[in-house]
């Protein structure tokens, strides 16, 4: 086994490990600190990938301003220190038989798909500038949509947060 | 470069798997949002992964937008929430109950 | 890979940049004058005058835009005609209604010109990106139009629903698009449809269609992934219940339409099945369900399920007259159902109350000229010649026909019939009922009034004149 294997089994584990506390804990806090580890596992595993544009953009976007968000969310709705901040499920056990079913007989799928394939050793140094070259040129209209999409959500966050005033 | 393709699609597969689970059992609606966030990095683990084995880019330039998208739905999702909050007091799904669920 | 963009793309997009423009006129005009709400309805409308006025006057070619990923004119340009016009439907039907119940701010016009922006990508996507992109427009659009008012708990909760399952069934459509561009390495649809064919058979390449096929289903509301709708259309404002209803709907059509071509889902037959069965399911589901019902506006809720499965017909048979169908149902549902949805919004007091049948007892005497208005949406909504509804079944189940879905036909037509015990129920309780002692205050707008009266015209014209849509969409396929 090389060290590279090893690095994506540890980063596979964190990745794994975090998510299902992030599902399975109890207590909310703990699941938005682990969901902390899976976002950063993930940004290893695109290192791997030598997506090194997007495992910054992940720490960045996801750490920096999902995560911020759901923890705002998190201390706003709960009233930290008088109500207790555990959290119930409901229906579990079929869920999870289904979902286990579906997608590790997608897991199977892939092995008997792909086996054996490994991703090429690209000669791309940093994807940050074929990115960049693909929003201006073939993603233009797409990269001009998501401006449209940030405008939507900052009218509609700031519309439903705000306090109802009376007309 | 020696991790075969489908251990990253099979990686990806179980995180989607734990996504779904979470969604489909957890009553906090935070706890839910944070699954549905764990599906959409699963599927941004997906394309990363199939982009490379591709040698084609434009895999890499969607998971940007998703991520875009992802950051959206989060702004507009708490939001609504917290105008929830401040009517009901509650976060938890079957307290959510003048419509049915 | 260097495709120049140049301003003659935004020109050719016309449509689309026309909301997008209109949007931010809209949102200045709020920040600027001190009553926004009152220029902002004028504003909205011209907007969506305009965009229709442009999307007609190109729908005669058609070609691409910004390096192919989207398409212009033709297919493109009529559904941007069936958008803009629920858009201005409904801009006439808010005003009143926003008035009423408190929540007349000016924001609302610019998410209503932003997500028909997204819907017209929706139509125009020849790129699973532009697609996608344009999905989540229109719906975080609709989160917050749901939950619009915000200091209602049901209106709230109708948005945060929308939004959890929403969000939920995005995440099943990009692990769809994810796995479709692993399969086939690019995700240009074009590309995607030329390369159909030799991928036919690979179970990775039709999972991650089926996929993409449950977040559309999930838009659309058909059976099994019709659970939020009633809910939210229930608890959202009625007007934009109306909007969602058929303008979100059509969007999620259109991209069935581009995504699933004969060419994709010839092939796919297993695929094919399952949506033949959803529609079916989709059919049976919503029209007995409907029956049930006390309040109108879930009745209407689960009648929309019924025609989801109803246009689905057209989506399975997978040829020229169910796809023609498809468009021509489009917009005689958009037309009827908004009109609908307007009735009740102008009917409904500022509490959110007289939404039940009983509430419509003897209504022809009060309002009249309302009630024949609801009465003629009613018959077209349960089809009965010769208006617009009627046409559009005839079309997806004659398509059905041909494609050798005869079954999927008789169950169609079959729950038609049943579907008109509820739409009559309506109509017998408006005019063969005697009125209940309170007093009911019918809300007069003229606006409104006016917009009804457009969509009767509409209805009326449309069925006693299909060919003039039959010979337009005749042309895109």
């Amino acid at each position: 086994m090389e060290t590279f294997d090893i690095i994506f089994y540890l980063f596979a584990l964190i990745t794994v490990g975090s998510a299902c506390i992030v599902v399975f804990s109890k207590n909310i806090v703990y699941a938005a600190f682990s969901l902390l580890f899976t976002f950063f596992g993930v940004a290893g595993l695109y290192v791997l990938l030598q997506a090194d544009f997007l495992a910054v953009t992940q720490v960045l976007v996801y750490v920096g301003g999902i995560l911020t968000l759901l923890l705002f969310g998190v201390m706003l709705t709960n009233k930290v220190i008088s109500v207790d901040m555990k959290t119930g499920t409901l229906h579990a056990v079929p869920a999870m038989i289904l979902a286990a079913v579906v997608f590790g007989s997608l897991a199977g799928l892939f092995y008997a798909t792909w086996s054996g394939v490994t991703a090429p050793a690209s000669s791309i140094i940093s994807t940050a500038r074929p990115i960049g070259e693909m929003l201006m040129t073939g993603y233009a209209l797409p990269f001009e949509v998501a401006s449209v999409i940030l405008l939507v959500a900052m009218i509609g966050a700031a519309f439903m947060a705000r306090r109802p005033k009376k007309l | 470069m020696s991790v075969p393709l489908p251990y990253y699609l099979g990686l990806s597969a179980v995180l989607f798997a734990i996504g779904v689970i979470g969604v489909l059992t957890r009553r906090n609606v935070i706890v839910v949002f944070m699954s549905i966030e764990l599906m959409l990095n699963s599927v941004n683990l997906t394309l990363v992964a199939y982009s490379s084995f591709l040698g084609d880019v434009s895999g890499q330039a969607l998971v940007f937008f998703v991520m875009a998208v992802a950051a959206a739905e989060a702004a507009v999702g708490l939001a609504l929430v917290i105008a929830l909050f401040r009517n009901k007091q509650t976060v938890n799904i079957d307290q959510i109950n003048i419509l049915k669920w | 890979m260097n495709i120049p963009v140049t301003p003659g793309d935004l020109l050719a997009i016309g449509p689309i940049s026309v909301m997008f423009a209109g949007a931010l006129v809209v949102l200045l005009a709020e920040s600027i004058f001190r009553n926004g709400e009152a220029w902002n309805r004028w504003l909205a409308l011209a907007g969506f005058l305009a965009a229709g006025t442009v999307a007609f006057l190109n729908t005669g070619w058609s070609g691409v835009a910004f390096g192919g990923t989207v398409a212009t004119g033709g297919f493109a340009n009529y559904c941007a005609i069936v958008y803009a016009s629920a858009g201005a439907l409904s801009v006439l039907l808010s005003t009143d209604y926003l008035r009423k119940t408190g929540i007349a701010f000016g924001e609302y016009y610019a998410l209503l010109m932003i997500a028909v922006l997204g819907m017209m990508l929706m139509g125009a996507a020849l790129d699973l990106v532009v697609f996608f992109l344009g999905l989540e427009t229109m719906s975080i659009a609709f989160y917050v139009l749901a939950a619009f008012a915000r200091s209602q708990g049901t209106s709230n909760e109708s948005g945060l629903k929308y939004f959890l399952l929403g969000a939920f069934a995005t995440g099943f459509l990009l692990y769809g698009i994810a796995l479709v561009y692993g399969t086939t390495g690019t995700t240009s649809i074009p590309l995607i449809r030329d390369k159909a064919p030799s991928l036919i058979g690979t179970p990775v390449f039709t999972i991650g269609l089926a996929l993409i096929l449950i977040g559309l289903l999930f838009k659309i509301a058909a059976v099994p992934f019709h659970m939020w709708a009633p809910d939210v259309y229930e608890g959202a404002p009625t007007p934009v219940s109306g909007f969602m209803a058929t303008g979100g709907k059509a969007a999620a059509f259109a991209a069935f339409l581009v995504l699933f071509r004969p060419e994709v889902l010839g092939g796919e037959k297993g695929l094919r099945d399952v949506i033949a069965v959803v529609a079916a399911a989709s059919m049976i589901f919503g029209n007995v369900v409907a029956i049930a019902q006390s309040s109108i506006k879930r009745m209407l809720a689960y009648s929309s399920i019924a025609h989801a499965g109803y246009i689905l017909v057209g989506v399975v048979a997978a040829n020229a007259t169910g796809a023609n169908g498809v468009l021509f149902y489009l917009m005689a549902y958009t037309v009827m159902n908004i009109g609908a949805f307007g009735v009740l919004a102008m009917v409904e007091n500022g509490a959110g109350e007289n939404l039940h049948f009983e509430d419509y007892a003897g209504l022809s005497a009060q309002a009249p000229v309302l009630s024949l208005m609801m009465a003629l949406f009613m018959f077209s909504l349960a089809g009965v010649p010769p208006f617009a509804g009627f046409f559009g079944k005839y079309y997806v189940f004659a398509g059905a026909i041909q494609a050798g879905y005869t079954w999927l036909a008789i169950v169609g037509v079959l729950m038609s019939v049943v579907s008109a015990y509820y739409y009559l129920r309506l109509v017998v309780m408006m005019y063969f009922t005697a009125a209940s002692a309170s007093p009911r205050r019918v809300g007069k707008s003229s606006a409104g009034l006016l917009a009804l009266g457009i969509a009767v015209a509409a209805l009326v014209y449309l069925g006693l004149f299909p060919s003039t849509i039959i010979d337009v969409t005749s042309r895109f396929f």
